[in-house]
């Protein structure tokens, strides 16, 4: 419950720290909407037939704002210019700072957003059912904390190199490429989309889009969250282990 | 002339610099590498759907991303590391130094350094726009190439002028950093224009002309050559030069440097 308390109060502090920021953001989110807006473009050029994907490409938006993650930015950067140092000093685990600032940029792309989703919603036909939107929430979900255990773990390499940024990059690559945002994964060669399918990327962007769109059939279902749930796993015991090994290296300077 | 010879001892100052991070350099060659495979293979996909993309088939779509490359791995190279985050510096007077130096303020603000491994990514356009070329129906004419590459030509200055043009806000607004804006509307050159909603497209071509930065370039390459579409790159790539131009005099009047 203390531990609630003291990430609620991080995500009051950066939310309203963002206040002054929102017109960044502004630049932020269109940063963030540019890819599926393309992606959108693109499929529904080249599968003009295909209702679905339209509809894809809008959820798609939703999801994408709801999971953004700048750990390289907000954490990697504290080891970098020695700030870790104070974070270290505080009476509680050091990772509820950068998870309160992800929830306050996530509500703040979500609010600035809010007017570009409902103008595409009303632009393109989108049809979903209530049952698909119920049965995609936990995988919303799982997605955003999966995203953010996949950045921070990234984002840990900061004490290793000084690409932290690219290495965060470079995982922002793979998820584009195989997490359904280039093409969703139902339309990958039938070679390719078993490994889709698997990859921790489509469990992080693609898969709640797939079943709010009734994209997947139910065994589909059952297995993207069994895929899910074991990647969470895996990438918190990968953060819980980077972190330990990086923390004995770190130094920092000052008094 | 001169300035030529000053650019070219900026890149090799620059150069020298870089080669003392060789694992850095490495890493950020591979990155490249993913990248521009990321592209390829976005393009294979959908072309594992469709024939033609908006009329573009795939060897033409793939020598327009070779184009769109070429161009983002001059911009890397050559201006953002100049002019990325400039209302920073507006604001804590950077650009006293560099506008005391005896060589145009323009040229140095926006040409003063440079990162050189970055022209990695314009090598692997060249590579992407010639397997581009060889899955082509039929093999470019020289006049072809010829018009492609001066449309390539003023698809990199009008790059350099938009850039400098959007930067030069920062004299009204230092703290507003349109960066990341920059770099969210130039993903949309990665493919034809023709892809998007017309009203984008004349957009995209009129008012911010991104389709002379890889569209027109690799239509000119696939599709023969137009003297008409020459003329427009040349005219819209002097117009941007001007527009800038005056954006920035303006803008510039409006600093007023670190100690005062």
């Amino acid at each position: 419950m203390n531990t609630l308390r003291i990430l609620g109060a991080y995500l009051r502090r950066s939310v309203l720290q963002w206040l002054a920021g929102r017109s960044f953001i502004v630049t932020l989110v269109a940063n963030q909407v540019a890819p599926p807006l393309i992606g959108l473009a693109v499929w529904t050029t080249a599968l003009p037939r295909a209702g679905s994907i339209a509809s894809y490409y809008v959820v798609l938006l939703f999801v994408r704002l709801l999971t953004v993650s700048y750990e390289n930015h907000t954490f990697s950067n504290r080891i970098y210019s020695g700030e870790l140092a104070d974070d270290l000093l505080r009476p509680h685990p050091v990772v509820l700072q950068p998870l309160g600032e992800n929830l306050a940029l996530r509500f703040w792309h979500l609010l600035i957003g809010l007017p570009l989703m409902m103008a595409a919603v009303l632009l393109v036909r989108v049809h979903l059912q209530a049952t698909d939107i119920a049965l995609a929430l936990p995988a919303l979900l799982l997605a955003a904390v999966l995203q953010f255990l996949f950045t921070y773990l990234l984002a840990l390499s900061a004490f290793w190199t000084e690409q932290a940024h690219g290495v965060v990059g470079f995982g922002s690559t793979l998820i584009f490429l195989l997490g359904g945002v280039a093409a969703p994964i139902t339309l990958f060669p039938p070679g390719l989309r078993p490994w889709g399918e698997a990859l921790p990327f489509r469990a992080m962007m693609g898969f709640p889009v797939e079943i709010a769109v009734s994209g997947v059939t139910q065994a589909e279902i059952v297995g993207g969250y069994l895929w899910q749930v074991v990647w969470v796993a895996t990438f918190a015991a990968g953060c819980r282990v980077l972190w330990r090994r990086g923390i004995r290296r770190y130094t920092a300077v000052g008094g | 002339m001169r300035y030529a010879r000053l650019l070219g001892l900026i890149f090799v100052a620059s150069l020298q610099r870089e080669l003392a991070y060789r694992a850095n350099l490495a890493f950020a060659g591979a990155l490249a590498l993913v990248n521009a495979a990321a592209g390829a293979a976005t393009l294979a996909i959908v072309y594992g759907h469709t024939a033609t993309l908006a009329g573009w088939h795939i060897g033409e779509a793939l020598a327009l991303l070779g184009a769109y490359q070429i161009v983002s791995g001059l911009l890397e190279t050559f201006i953002e590391p100049n002019l990325a985050w400039f209302g920073g510096k507006v604001a804590r007077g950077e650009l006293d130094d560099v506008l005391l130096r005896p060589a145009p303020g323009l040229l140095m603000v926006s040409l003063g350094s440079a990162q050189p491994w970055r022209l990695w990514q314009a090598v692997l356009g060249v590579l992407t726009g010639a397997v581009g070329v060889a899955h082509m129906a039929a093999a470019p004419s020289l006049i072809g190439v010829l018009a492609s590459l001066v449309l390539l030509m003023t698809g990199v200055i009008i790059t350099w002028a938009s850039r400098i043009a959007l930067a030069s806000l920062a004299f009204w607004a230092p703290g507003i950093a349109l960066d990341v804006f920059f770099g969210a509307v130039w993903q949309l050159g990665r493919y034809p224009v023709s892809v998007y909603h017309p009203v984008v497209g004349w957009l995209l071509t009129y008012v911010i002309p991104l389709a002379f930065v890889a569209t027109m370039p690799a239509r000119a390459l696939t599709r023969g050559a137009d003297l008409t579409l020459v003329g427009r790159g040349l005219l819209v790539a002097a117009m941007a030069v001007g527009a800038m131009t005056v954006v920035w005099r303006t803008g510039l009047r409006r600093y007023t440097g670190a100690t005062s």
